[in-house]
């Protein structure tokens, strides 16, 4: 599935041209930065107070390297084109943060210390693995993410509702797409806290009427950590539904009929046809879904503060107590680099092992 | 449930004994008790929410729920945010800052949305059409390379930015915002597009370079406008994400740029809720998003039609 | 009204309701009397008509005052800046303000406050709005990075060891001290809180203390003294149905009200506030174990001052940890995820559970608020004591000679306004910031923000005048009883003073982190707070032990 490989014969002194191009490009950009770091440590006077110059060289350096790919290989430069933007977009923005946050994750660095940051290697991280917290933390998550198949179960019959012959299917869709518009920080205080407040929620009182004495949503840990997952899947259903929706949509009709006609079931047909069909979008859906649901937070840092005693707590939210609220930096950098490698391992662990089989079905 | 609804779209071209009439009528009924139950589970919050923000205090603590029956309609909690109709023509300090973030919001989100949307199509298409090679990365690496950014969760990054914002002068602007919120949602773009790109046959594309358009050419007059609902579906996920972003926003930005999440957010503070200016502020927040929802609406699910199925 | 007289009357009631309608004679013995509240009475003056004039803006029990009445009250007060500032004077200067937007208080005030004074003297101000939970983070990452992007700054006490110890502030003109009346401010507000060094840093404009709040409809409930009477579970010494008076009574009435009703309502005794709340949750634990660890030999109470040793495992926290433990089962089904917020606006105020403490607020906020309905029935007074009192440097539980221990925690010491060294550079720069920073701390506009809800509480001896607030609207036995136990917390001679050392946060919130598992039934209350003691030493070594020790005693005054 790409366009055929081509090579054009560039002539010298057009790539030439586009060498000395890019050279002029790659000097300036260095001259721009070499420029400030002297003016930074103070060894020469010429230079800007800030380092947006350096950004600009960078926009220009980026500029001259598109053309010079053009002008050195032509077509393949042309097609260069298309992810160079993107590319050099989030190297710029991700370079820096990401080494200079790998270099605080190695640091004993506590905003209210006088003394300020001490390297101090890997001791963070020997500290991280007798962290009891982090490590429930990190169990809760794989309850967390276990709940995205009940998600994707809830999200699947909802789409092959609106996938079917109803009336008004128009609202019924715009009406199941509006909790994804919905803020976090507004879903915890508006319906975390006030619908299902013990006292005058309304979902409390509807659960007094089913007939439970003590609807208290968020005082025993099972219940608690339900419902979490209810809010955060109540926001983030419609996600996957609107995937798995536009997927059946896009199913062949030919196929579907072609196994009514076979005499299968409807339940056949669905584990025999649709569901195999559905089965690339699907994943797409869920490995998306598994991804927000990994950085899970806000609801949990509103509602309940990881309570009760670390039953809802997330990695992210307690990253964000040991980071926003103890100002303890450096260990809180390494907690977020580790849970970071840990996920980039399991997604591409996910990936490998659903590329196989998805290439099965197909 | 999922069973019934597959079959109810055939079922009413055959042949109906009674027996079928009563599954075809059960299976509706089942059908729509479904749909109603989670328009419901949907629609109440919001229900809750808007008319929350017409609530006083007593109505709030003891969960009277519809207006005009169980309470009185109240402009209470539109007055504190210096909307209601009595104080919208008088100077409210609190409307002014309303409208100076609700104005940020509005452009760091739009802003932000059409720049991911334009760099990550390109890609995008870059990625679906011809194959790369940077150093040991090759196209799946690339693709995962901004998948990863995705991946990150934001406390990572909150103060190698905070530094980095400040050498580049870029802290409490709208450019900064700008910038970091395109860098967020790129990977969703770049994930959507790429599906969309997928499913349009290349054939298409071959026929025109034979005509002799280049290959942006070809990009521009064919590939593009069959592309564009799946543009516009991307582009409201975006904008979703980035008009409710909160952690950075709360962390760059000081005066100039500052949004609305962060504004929500701090109506809960330490002297209990005032409920209903609560209510009255997420009405406002969510106001914008769920118009988008709804005059967009047939545009997310037909954008993701495309690259849905391949 | 003093104290005697309080005592008396307390004597006197065999019912509490009679002390609201007995409001009258109270009032006659307040205002008789040349106690501590009664000697501020001045002859009527412009100033005086001023603050009666203010104070009727909107009127006690017309609801919450929005921002037109903002605007109003900084009108009004502006008579002290236009004597030492000149109409335009500060034309073309911009400022920025950095404080909360905590639930339209705080900052939303503070612009309204102070846009008469833009008008007026022509500066700009801009302001930086943060939520509670980031203002901290904010803050530190701020100057951390160097990235101190204001002029003024609303700012607690308690963080002074991290913003003025770094030379971050301003030190205060003379002509402020002058225009703010400093002298006024009650004297455990005095310095050192508010200086670093010798130097004077900050205009208070709060001050905080935890007072006991209670319902008197239940503590003088007919029903409920029978049902006490036939009561045989331990009583605490609380022979007759009222008050409690001290933690072991608080526990004993928080377990007998469990399935009691009042008025067809279920009632509910003490209400704990065991989620974490950003580290301001430490602080109710702190309360309930003030009496039992701040001994009044002992100016420390949190840690042993000449080690920096956390004596939060000592047996005097450990017994405020288990009592929350045992009182929890009491109290109502959800409370477990109930943060302070929650116990006394979303509880307290709207009608559950009969005992919270809380800082001032919840008495200037259950006549004013919208929220409220209890704003009729309910008492204030100094936190309970204790019958004994755990002394730290021999171990022992001491009783003491002069009846039950009280130790009213003077938790977080109030906010205040403080503006940034970066402005000294620029001198006109320099005055507006020290000119809008005024305002908000003037003598007039502190009562107004004292009166009404605005997250600020009485802090100047010129607040506890009783007859401004009953002109003002509000009955006089109600506030003399809240005004008195503010007083009374703020000048005890027991106070535990909150250390102003660096990180204190980082202790509370670690601290809290802890007590969530704890409450939550894992472990034991004396497993938790070694666990607490364990990442306090941590905390301590990674800020620096010797600095830390230095700080808390200073911030000791020893």
């Amino acid at each position: 599935m790409a366009l055929e490989v081509v090579t054009d014969d560039i002539p010298a002194a057009r790539r030439n041209a586009g060498k000395l191009i890019i050279g002029l490009g790659s000097l300036l950009l260095v001259a721009a930065f070499a420029m400030q770091i002297l003016y930074k440590s103070g060894a020469t006077p010429l230079g800007y107070d800030t380092w947006r110059v350096v950004l600009y060289a960078y926009v220009v350096w980026g500029a001259a390297l598109g053309i010079g790919q053009v002008l050195m290989r032509g077509e393949a430069g042309w097609r260069a084109l298309f992810i160079l933007p993107a590319v050099l977009f989030t190297v710029a923005m991700v370079i820096f943060p990401t080494l200079f946050g790998f270099y605080i994750a190695m640091t004993d660095w506590n905003l209210s210390s006088f003394s300020g940051r001490k390297f101090n290697g890997l001791d963070n991280f020997w500290q991280m693995l007798a962290d009891p917290y982090y490590r429930n933390a990190l169990v809760n998550m794989i309850y967390y993410v276990l709940a995205v198949l009940v998600e994707y179960v809830v999200a699947f019959g909802l789409a092959l509702l609106l996938n079917a012959q109803i009336r008004a299917r128009k609202f019924f869709r715009v009406v199941f797409l509006l909790p994804l518009m919905l803020s976090p920080v507004a879903v915890s205080w508006m319906i975390g806290k006030s619908l299902m407040e013990y006292r005058f929620g309304p979902a409390a009182k509807l659960a007094r009427w089913l007939g439970w004495d003590t609807p208290a949503f968020f005082a025993t840990p099972e219940i608690a950590r339900l419902s979490i997952m209810f809010l955060d899947a109540w926001t983030f259903i419609p996600f996957m539904m609107i995937m798995l929706l536009a997927g059946l949509q896009a199913l062949p009709k030919d196929v579907m009929e072609a196994a009514h006609v076979d005499g299968a079931t409807p339940w056949q047909a669905f584990w025999g046809v649709t569901f195999p069909l559905m089965l690339p979008v699907s994943i797409t859906a869920v490995i998306l879904r598994i991804i927000f649901k990994l950085k899970l937070a806000d609801i949990v840092i509103n509602v309940t503060s990881g309570g009760p005693g670390g039953a809802t707590d997330t990695v992210t939210s307690f990253i964000f107590r040991e980071y926003r609220d103890r100002s303890n930096v450096g260990y809180g950098t390494m907690l977020a680099m580790v849970y970071l490698i840990l996920i980039i391992i399991f997604i591409t662990l996910l990936l490998k092992f659903v590329s196989r089989w998805t290439r099965d079905v197909n | 449930m999922s069973t019934e609804v597959i079959s109810s779209g055939m079922i009413g071209e055959s042949a109906v004994t009674p027996g079928m009439k009563a599954r075809f009528l059960g299976s509706r009924a089942l059908i729509y008790g479904a749909l109603l139950l989670w328009a419901f589970i949907c629609l109440f919050p919001l229900y809750w929410t808007v008319t929350t923000s017409f609530k006083q205090a007593v109505n709030v603590t003891q969960g009277h729920l519809i207006p005009w029956v169980d309470f009185q309609p109240d402009w209470k909690g539109w007055r504190s945010l210096g909307l209601s109709p009595d104080t919208i023509g008088t100077t409210s300090t609190v409307r002014d800052e309303f409208v100076k973030r609700f104005t940020n919001s509005v452009i760091t989100s739009v802003c932000a949305s059409l720049l991911a949307i334009v760099i990550g199509s390109l890609a995008a298409y870059g990625l679906t059409r011809f194959k790369y090679r940077f150093a040991w990365m090759r196209n799946d690496d690339i693709s995962f390379f901004f998948l990863s950014q995705l991946i990150l969760p934001p406390v990572v990054l909150a103060l190698p930015f905070l530094v980095l914002y400040k050498e580049l002068n870029l802290l409490d602007s709208r450019i900064g915002l700008i910038l970091l919120y395109a860098l967020m949602v790129l990977p969703i773009v770049i994930w959507i597009m790429r599906d969309q790109f997928k499913s349009i046959p290349i054939e298409l594309e071959e026929a025109a370079l034979v005509d002799g358009l280049s290959v942006w050419g070809a990009f521009f007059q064919i590939v593009l406008p069959i592309a564009l609902p799946g543009m516009v579906a991307a582009f409201v996920l975006s904008l979703v994400l980035c008009w409710n972003e909160y952690f950075f926003a709360a962390l760059l930005t000081s005066t100039d740029a500052k949004t609305l999440p962060v504004m929500v957010a701090s109506q809960t503070g330490s002297q209990g809720i005032n409920w209903w200016s609560m209510a009255a502020l997420s009405t406002a927040a969510i106001a914008p998003l769920v118009i988008i929802g709804v005059v967009l609406e047939r545009y997310i699910i037909q954008g993701m039609t495309a690259g849905a199925v391949k | 009204m003093r104290k005697e007289v309080y005592d008396r009357l307390m004597q006197l009631q065999s019912s509490r309701r009679n002390v609201l309608k007995g409001a009258a004679a109270v009032g006659a013995l307040a205002a008789g009397s040349s106690g501590f509240i009664g000697a501020l009475t001045r002859p009527a003056s412009a100033q005086d008509d001023l603050r009666a004039q203010i104070l009727q803006i909107p009127g006690v029990g017309k609801g919450q005052p929005t921002d037109a009445d903002f605007q109003k009250v900084g009108e009004l007060c502006l008579a002290a800046t236009k004597a030492n500032v000149k109409e335009g004077e500060f034309a073309g200067v911009e400022l920025t303000f950095m404080g909360l937007n905590n639930q339209n208080l705080h900052n939303v005030l503070f612009r309204g406050f102070l846009k008469p004074w833009e008008a007026y003297t022509g500066a700009k101000i801009n302001w930086i709005d943060l939520a509670q939970a980031d203002y901290n983070a904010r803050l530190q990452q701020s100057i951390a990075t160097s990235t101190v992007d204001f002029d003024i700054l609303q700012m607690g006490a308690p963080f002074e060891g991290d913003v003025c110890g770094k030379g971050l502030t301003s030190e205060m003109p003379d002509w402020v001290k002058a225009q703010i009346d400093m002298q006024d401010v009650v004297s455990y507000l005095q310095p050192p809180v508010g200086t670093w060094d010798g130097k004077q840093y900050r205009i208070t404009v709060d001050g905080d203390a935890h007072n006991f709040n209670y319902r008197t409809d239940v503590f003088s409930d007919a029903a409920l003294a029978e049902a006490w009477k036939a009561d045989t579970g331990d009583k605490a010494g609380l022979a007759e149905w009222g008050v409690p008076k001290t933690w072991q009574q608080v526990q004993a009435t928080t377990k007998f009200l469990k399935g009691k009703q009042v008025g067809g309502q279920d009632v509910y005794g003490y209400l704990d506030a065991p989620k974490a709340w950003g580290g301001f949750g430490f602080y109710f634990l702190g309360s309930r174990a003030s009496a039992y660890a701040k001994h009044p030999d002992d100016k420390a109470w949190l840690f042993d001052p000449d080690t920096m040793k956390p004596r939060i495992n000592n047996p005097a926290w450990v017994r405020a940890i288990q009592d929350v433990i045992d009182a929890l089962p009491s109290e109502p089904p959800d409370q477990i995820n109930a943060d302070p917020n929650q116990t006394a606006f979303q509880q307290f105020l709207a009608g559950t559970g009969s005992m919270v403490v809380w800082w001032g607020d919840v008495g200037s906020n259950v006549k004013t608020n919208d929220s409220s309905v209890v704003g009729d029935i309910t008492g204030f007074s100094i936190l309970p004591g204790s019958d004994d009192v755990y002394n730290s440097k021999t171990g022992q539980w001491d009783k003491l000679a002069s009846g039950p221990n009280y130790a009213p925690n003077c938790a977080y010491i109030g906010w205040g306004v403080y503006v940034m060294a970066r402005v000294d550079s620029d001198e006109k720069k320099k005055k507006a910031a020290w000119s809008a920073a005024a305002h908000l701390g003037g003598k007039d506009l502190s009562l107004w923000c004292a009166a009404y809800p605005s997250g600020f509480q009485p802090y100047r001896n010129s607040h506890f005048n009783i007859p401004e607030w009953v002109a003002a609207g509000y009955d006089e036995a109600f506030i003399s009883s809240y005004l008195k136990s503010e007083a009374d917390s703020y000048n005890h001679p027991n106070a535990a003073i909150e250390p102003r050392i660096p990180g204190i946060f980082q202790y509370y919130s670690v601290a809290e982190d802890e007590l969530a598992k704890t409450f939550a039934g894992q472990g034991t209350a004396q497993e938790g707070a070694d666990r607490i003691a364990a990442a306090w030493e941590k905390i301590t070594d990674q800020i620096g032990r010797e600095n830390q020790i230095k700080l808390y005693k200073a911030s000791l005054g020893m």
